[in-house]
């Protein structure tokens, strides 16, 4: 029961970080290679300041999803004017350099044996409250004025423009909210595990989040959180072949990919309104 | 900064150049950046140890480098049509935006790294000594023999390149294609057999830079993430241009030396990175001067 629920926090931490993927792919059509970046910003930043400096917790978390903004600042800033090619590059190259940095401030950090000892803040419940708050901004967000500039400006850029949206803007406030929303993941991740080492944080966890969001379907939130559950959740619990794990993720993207673009969910949201038509469905059906 | 290391960081340079070329090959014609290059490095290396370990019982010195090579090249030949297959032809054909490229790519990555990881696990190996010679000395400046080699053999490769880009039918068909791929359909030209021969050249460079950077670092199956220095590369130079990939990557092998003179190995990644971000900002068309805009 315990290794369930072990299974199940981790599964939510994810879902946080996949929505962060979410909104800059999924919504906008950026590829950011540096979101486990972020979210070891927001481990880090969180802990050392717990721990040296014996901040609480709960000033603590606030702190940590700045740093991550401001992060996410610089290197949003210079890259969403550029083809969209250079992001996915550049937040690479930041990922790489994030783990350079922690590798090698061992006082700091502890260098590659990481820090542990890190008292265990968050459970089950804050963790899965936590993806409930994350999932109803990020609803929100989606169907507010941003997110349909989002969706805009994914399909054709030229055309958004010309409608007057400010394209850039709109890819930097979307890419500073995924990357405070993954920053907090990080927060959570760390004071769960109580152990953090940069080796955790490579770009293929980024990838890993930018599969999972195709897998789901790129244009459903509804795809994004139940491909998590299912490609995070289900091989943990079966353990079957946890080392073809990636490869097989894989050769479904590829399938996915080649035959069936718009992946498992396609436009499907699940929404109280659809629910409500189930429910009339069936009752006729009986 | 003395001869010695400038000597240093253009041999790095060249092997970078490999990777950079092979990248802005691909990027030129397909307008995405193929992040699937670094697994193509990977797999090439792997099986150029293979290579190089079978054909240790016959031949040794030059000729097992040599030997060597040419199986990781030809390898990497045949990995690029594959990889052109199975990931780009369906959705080329499907007129598909670019995101899917993109994505296709980066599976094919992550898919090739994992295989390599699968098979190889992920233990370190390392090629065979090659030569009993490590140091050349030229006019009192010590080189090491890999790096005179890594110099040597890229130049070469990427004259070649350059020559059949430039001098033969297959070149002008393939520049036509990343000028313009609707009129080059219309003139009569097979844009498939052209993509293909795309593949194949950035395989060949992907599988000579794989070797090298086998030999230079060690193997593991990681190896194909040095493709980030090929874009950095490519990025100082001018996303696309060719040359200007070239320019780019001695620029930052130079850089990279120096800086790993400078502050050390460890944290140098970070300083690189700070220049690039420089230089988006200050001048995002790279040296070249090309920009690539997105399609309208």
């Amino acid at each position: 029961m315990e290794y369930i629920i072990a299974v199940l926090t981790f599964t939510g931490i994810t879902v946080i970080g996949v929505l962060g993927s979410y909104l800059v792919t999924g919504l906008t059509g950026l590829f950011s290679f540096g979101q486990a970046a972020f979210f070891s910003v927001g481990a880090y930043t969180s802990v050392m300041l717990v721990k040296n400096l014996e901040v609480p917790f709960l000033l603590a978390v606030p702190a940590a999803m700045a740093v991550g903004l401001l992060a996410g600042f610089l290197v949003g800033y210079p890259t969403v004017r550029l083809r969209r090619d250079y992001i996915s590059l550049v937040t690479f190259g930041f990922g790489e350099a994030i783990i350079a940095l922690l590798n090698n401030s061992v006082n700091l950090t502890g260098g590659a044996m990481g820090l542990s000892g890190i008292p265990q803040y968050t459970n089950f419940t804050v963790v899965w409250a936590s993806v409930a708050v994350c999932l109803a901004l990020v609803v929100g967000y989606k169907y507010s004025k941003y997110g349909r500039q989002c969706l805009a400006l994914r399909a054709d850029e030229l055309a958004a423009k010309a409608m007057g949206i400010n394209v850039n803007r709109i890819k930097l406030v979307t890419f500073l909210f995924a990357a405070a929303m993954t920053s907090y993941a990080g927060v959570l991740y760390a004071f769960y595990t109580t152990y953090v080492e940069p080796g955790a944080f490579g770009w293929i966890v980024s990838a890993e989040w930018i599969i999972i969001v195709f897998v789901g379907g790129i244009n459903s939130l509804t795809g994004s959180v139940f491909a998590t559950i299912l490609l995070t959740g289900l091989p943990e619990m079966l353990r079957f072949a946890s080392e073809w794990r990636i490869a097989v993720y894989c050769v479904i993207v590829l399938l996915i990919i080649n035959y069936r673009p718009i992946g498992i969910f396609g436009e499907f949201e699940l929404t109280f309104k659809w629910l409500r038509q189930l429910g009339k469905k069936g009752v006729k059906a009986s | 900064m003395s001869i010695q290391q400038l000597l240093n960081g253009v041999s790095l340079g060249s092997v970078y150049a490999l990777i950079a070329v092979g990248f802005a090959l691909v990027f030129n014609i397909l307008k995405f950046s193929n992040f699937a290059h670094g697994g193509v490095m990977t797999l090439t290396a792997y099986i150029g140890l293979a290579a190089s370990l079978f054909f240790s019982a016959w031949l040794s010195g030059v000729s097992l480098f040599a030997a060597t090579l040419l199986s990781a090249a030809l390898a990497g030949a045949l990995v690029g049509i594959v990889l052109e297959r199975m990931a780009f032809r369906r959705i080329r054909n499907n007129n598909s935006p670019v995101i899917y490229y993109f994505i296709s790519s980066i599976t094919m990555g992550i898919l090739m790294e994992n295989i390599v990881t699968i098979f190889a696990s992920s233990t370190f190996y390392s090629y065979p000594k090659f030569f009993e010679l490590t140091v050349v000395n030229i006019a009192h400046v010590n080189i090491a023999l890999t790096d005179l080699l890594m110099l040597v053999f890229s130049s070469v490769s990427l004259i070649l390149l350059l020559w059949v880009l430039y001098r033969t039918k297959i070149g002008l068909a393939i520049r036509a294609l990343s000028f313009d791929v609707n009129t080059a359909n219309l003139m009569g030209m097979d844009s498939n057999r052209v993509v293909m021969a795309t593949f194949i050249a950035a395989g060949i460079l992907g599988g000579i830079a794989g070797v090298f950077l086998g030999i230079n670092y060690t193997l593991y199956p990681q190896l194909g993430q040095l493709i980030v220095k090929g874009f950095v590369a490519s990025v100082i130079g001018g996303l696309g241009s060719i040359t200007g990939a070239m320019i780019g990557a001695v620029l930052l092998g130079v850089l990279e030396v120096t800086l790993i003179g400078a502050v050390g190995a460890g944290i140098a990644p970070v300083f690189v990175f700070i220049v690039m971000l420089v230089f988006l900002l200050v001048r995002p068309r790279g040296i070249s001067g090309v920009i690539v805009q997105e399609k309208a």
